[in-house]
């Protein structure tokens, strides 16, 4: 019990330390910030020792060596070259062979850009492609968050998304169409009807038109991206709509974070309150 | 040649044969991607001997020198050592030195529940505050970038709440169906946002990295780039 | 101001959260009871027709595929039928057991973890739903689940409507109760050496790659390529010139990851460059790292760096230093070195987590010129809202080709461009064939989209 009672005690006062830097840099804080730092690295280390060192590579390496001198091969005898290069990782200490350690940088390095060069391929390349593969226009059903009115007000929403992309890319300040303004004017009425036509029938009709602002996203998305052409004229136009899908995604993200961030608070002082000072039960 | 030739040779040779091995089930090369991840490992328990020695040196020597907040360093060093010392040696390990390391009881899980935990959730806790003020400055949205991002942050903050029904049902209550009505929307509005523009975006963002992803691989597998591998000189 | 400010916000949404965790636990749970029923009778259902086992294909081996046609049962909408459950023998007559169960509806299951080379012998159970209550106690249930460990593929209801039929359960799979498939096998495992699944993956992943070796082909023989300029690398530049004229330093951050993410790669390689012009401005440089292999691969980086500025005598290894893995204990050093230090200049280039928003901000309220980048896409809003600049997600990989300027690495970036063209095309192809099926119903059209989607179905 009353090791308990130091336990809570030494966690409230470095609690109470940590938050004391958002007033200002202090000693409190530097105290448990230096404490942080040295526990950490020492966890870090004990831990990497027994569970890595210790139960990934001595208890496999090990054994197979003993079976070797029993005239057996052992797979896992594979290990000694990871050994190896640890090993070789810490002639960094003796600078005139340091450059040695550059071998088993090189072989993380290598493995690492051929996991991920196939990793990314596989899991947000070629899925991301599959899945945007989509009907841009459906006959609603399936989608979830349809409901009370959804589709129509989804519809609404896509049509006001398109006008508005399609007014930037026209008159934009960073676009250069070469057209004429009574021209442009002629394309974006002739647009505007058409939208207002299509809220006008999609209340009558059911159909489901977000396919269309997930193809639209992904594509201005990715033309935002292009490196092998200026952001000028359509493609300006188009890459700044991408932009903007971008700022929705980072939008909602952040929207969606704030709340989970809250509660981490809530539980730091639910430590002070409850387990520290007993104030609440 | 044993400097920098022999290291490009060995990141080519390592990154194409893990490309290939993804094509190949069949032993040794079904499972080489976990194998690798293994090795790496053991190379960096290794490495952090470098790491470790280095942060002693980096605060023996502010403590030698007594610079500025030299105190503070002994306190690190004290950290570092005592739970060194309560991790290697397991002490006070109920089950002994063949005990898990983490076993409870033992000093090392001692020190990471009264010392470790708080600290490291109360770091963790800040960031309510750093969100706050974050979405404080993103309420003076200077460009239209910024106030996308805004409004939609702000949707999908109030959507996640009961905020927009509670207000809602106020203005019904005041007889302002239309107010209500808005209202009872947010929730739609924000699972559309969430479903549509925020899925298409990440989309996006998501093939862009990997195409990233891809042409950065083959530039390091091909040794087109090799800075990491730095200088040729000693 | 700010810091009142944003403690009240604070506040305000401590406030929200507490009003929605309010409105969670204002909901009800309402309880049962349980009624006294006679004994149940376990429904004898029709088994599965068809039921093949053969060796996965495209595996390492240790794999068995089993294929059956539903039980007929299982096609009514009546729902009688609740899983299919798998026994297993090393023998076509007896000893066999339970080793997993599929849903009703699935027709397919794949056993796992065998031996390779042995011979297995299945059968495929019609498992009845039980409409009731649980009759049997925990104390009842467990030494069963004891004695047949197997049994925790079902459920508790499952268990106790076989333990009320016969308290040695296992014998219920012998008897005629169930519907049971008739044996199929024997049949064994074997590893393949070509994963024919992935043929699509390959042949896309082929043609990204060879564009890409293309390019720097061609880049290299002398072709002139054009790239636009990026916005946030144009800023590196005048941020490390500001850090100069206030002659302060310059701090980098690789991320919180090691030198197995790419990420940190990235970031290392971006350090390279700003590194030269560092040494060319001789700027101060300050770059904390959380990882060991990183802090060797950083310091080689930025030796070269000094280096080929010709000022090998500036470099020091003290510009990089280890602090901790611990991602929170790392960022609470970080934070101290940032207030105490005032960098000019703050890079944050490589993986990071959640930290990303508390060093952003820090640095935002110490006045620092703040360049990020990262591909982790929960943490790049946070970026864009604290930080100046942000390399989002593909930018970060592509900063390094363009600040060293050499076409070779140049001629990469245009492969990816033709990557994402790629990408366009097949967007717009599917997207096309796609909403004329939706809006036709015409099965031919279907047939074709679903053949293009196949192709990306890795």
């Amino acid at each position: 019990m009353g090791s308990d009672l130091i336990g809570v005690w030494i966690a409230a006062f470095l609690t109470l330390g940590i938050m004391s830097f958002l007033y200002k840099d202090n000693p409190w804080y530097k105290f448990s910030e230096a404490i942080f730092v040295g526990l950490s690295a020492g966890y870090w280390f004990a831990s990497l020792f027994w569970q890595s060192l210790h139960a990934k590579f001595w208890a496999n390496w090990s054994p197979a060596v003993q079976s070797l001198f029993q005239g057996q091969f052992d797979y896992n005898l594979l290990y000694t070259g990871a050994g190896i290069l640890g090993l070789m990782m810490l002639l960094r200490l003796i600078p005139p062979i340091g450059w040695i350690s550059r071998w088993p940088l090189s072989v993380v390095v290598g493995g690492t850009a051929g996991l991920y060069l196939i990793n990314y391929l596989v899991s947000n390349a070629v899925r991301q492609i599959g899945s945007t593969i989509q009907p841009v226009v459906t006959f609603p059903e399936s989608i979830g968050w349809i409901n009370s009115g959804g589709v129509i007000i989804g519809n609404v929403l896509v049509f006001a998304v398109l006008i508005v992309s399609l007014g930037f890319i026209l008159f934009g300040r960073n676009t250069t169409i070469d057209l004429p303004t009574p021209t442009k004017l002629f394309f974006f009425l002739i647009a505007l009807v058409a939208c207002a036509l299509g809220t006008f029938y999609s209340l009558s009709m059911p159909l489901n038109l977000t396919g269309l602002i997930i193809f639209m996203g992904v594509f201005c998305g990715l033309i935002y991206f292009f490196f092998s052409k200026e952001h000028t004229g359509f493609f300006g136009g188009a890459a700044t709509v991408g932009t903007w899908f971008l700022m929705v995604t980072f939008g909602a993200s952040f929207g969606y974070t704030v709340m989970s961030r809250m509660s981490l608070l809530i539980g730091r002082i639910d430590f002070l309150l409850v387990e520290w000072l007993k104030v609440v039960n | 040649m044993w400097r920098r030739t022999v290291p490009i040779m060995i990141t080519f040779i390592v990154g194409t044969v893990l490309v290939v091995a993804e094509f190949i089930p069949h032993k040794p090369f079904g499972n080489l991607g976990e194998d690798f991840s293994l090795y790496f490992d053991i190379i960096a328990v290794f490495a952090f001997i470098l790491g470790g020695g280095n942060l002693c040196r980096v605060h023996f020597s502010k403590v030698y020198r007594k610079k500025t907040d030299w105190q503070f360093s002994i306190v690190t060093l004290l950290g570092f050592f005592v739970m060194l010392a309560a991790g290697l040696f397991k002490i006070g390990n109920p089950e002994g030195i063949q005990g898990d390391v983490t076993a409870a009881g033992s000093l090392f899980a001692d020190l990471y529940d009264s010392m470790f935990t708080p600290l490291q959730g109360t770091m963790y806790a800040l960031l309510a505050f750093f969100v706050a003020s974050a979405s404080y400055r993103a309420f003076r949205a200077k460009n239209i970038d910024a106030s996308i991002l805004l409004i939609a942050a702000f949707v999908i903050l109030l959507g996640r709440t009961p905020a927009p029904s509670l207000i809602a049902d106020f203005f019904a209550g005041a007889g302002i169906t239309f107010m209500a009505t808005a209202f009872n929307f947010v929730p739609t509005l924000t699972d559309w946002i969430m479903d549509v523009p925020n899925l298409a975006g990440q989309r996006a963002i998501l093939i862009g990295i990997a195409l990233g992803v891809i042409s950065m691989a083959l530039r390091l597998i091909l040794g087109v780039e090799r800075t990491y591998l730095g200088s040729d000189s000693k | 101001m700010l810091r009142f400010k944003a403690a009240i916000f604070t506040l305000l949404l401590l406030l929200l959260f507490c009003l929605s965790a309010a409105a969670q636990t204002a909901e009800e749970l309402s309880d049962t009871a349980a009624l006294e029923e006679p004994v149940y009778e376990i429904p004898r259902l029709a088994q599965v027709t068809n039921f093949e086992a053969k060796d996965s294909p495209d595996d390492a081996g240790g794999e068995i595929e089993l294929t059956w046609d539903l039980s007929v049962d299982d096609k009514k909408e009546d729902g009688l039928v609740s899983k299919y459950v798998v026994l297993r023998s090393q023998n076509p007559t007896s000893d066999f057991h339970i080793v997993g169960v599929a849903n009703h509806r699935d027709s397919s299951y794949i056993d796992k973890n065998l031996k390779e080379g042995t011979d297995y012998y299945y059968k495929i159970v019609t498992f009845p739903k039980y409409q009731g209550e649980v009759r049997l106690t925990r104390e009842e249930i467990d030494p069963l689940m004891e004695q047949y460990p197997e049994l925790t593929e079902l459920d508790i209801k499952d268990v106790s409507m076989l333990a009320e039929y016969d308290r040695d359960i296992m014998s219920v799979f012998d008897d005629n109760i169930l519907g049971i498939s008739r044996v199929a096998g024997p049949v064994k495992s074997r590893a393949q050496w070509f994963n024919s699944k992935d043929l699509d993956t390959l042949i896309i992943g082929l043609t990204i790659c060879i564009s890409v070796v293309i390019f720097i082909g061609m880049a290299r023989g002398g072709r002139k390529l054009f790239l636009r300029r990026i916005g946030g690398l144009q800023a590196i530049e005048n941020a490390i010139g500001r850090a100069t004229e206030m002659g302060k330093s310059i701090l980098f951050i690789p991320g919180i990851q090691d030198m197995d993410d790419v990420q940190t790669v990235a970031g290392i390689t971006i350090l390279g460059r700003i590194a030269k012009t560092i040494a060319e401005y001789d700027t101060k440089i300050n770059m904390p790292v959380s990882r060991s292999i990183v802090m060797t691969t950083a310091r080689e980086t930025i030796k070269e760096a000094y280096l080929s500025a010709g000022r090998p005598d500036a470099y020091s290894d003290d510009m990089v230093h280890y602090i901790t893995d611990e991602q929170f204990g790392y960022v609470a050093a970080v934070d101290g070195i940032m207030v105490r230090e005032k960098p000019a200049t703050c890079f944050y280039l490589g993986a990071f987590f959640a930290e990303s928003l508390i060093m952003a901000e820090t640095g935002n309220s110490i006045g620092a010129i703040q360049i990020a980048g990262t591909a982790m896409p929960a943490q790049l809003p946070f970026f864009v809202a604290a930080c100046d600049y942000t390399l989002i997600g593909e930018e970060l990989f592509a900063a390094s080709a363009y600040l060293s300027g050499e076409p070779k690495q140049l001629g990469s970036l245009k492969g990816q461009d033709v990557g994402k063209f790629i990408a366009m095309v097949f967007i717009i192809i599917g997207a096309v064939f796609a909403t004329l099926a939706a809006l036709t119903g015409s099965e031919d059209i279907l047939e074709i989209t679903n053949m293009i989607k196949s192709w990306f179905s890795a």
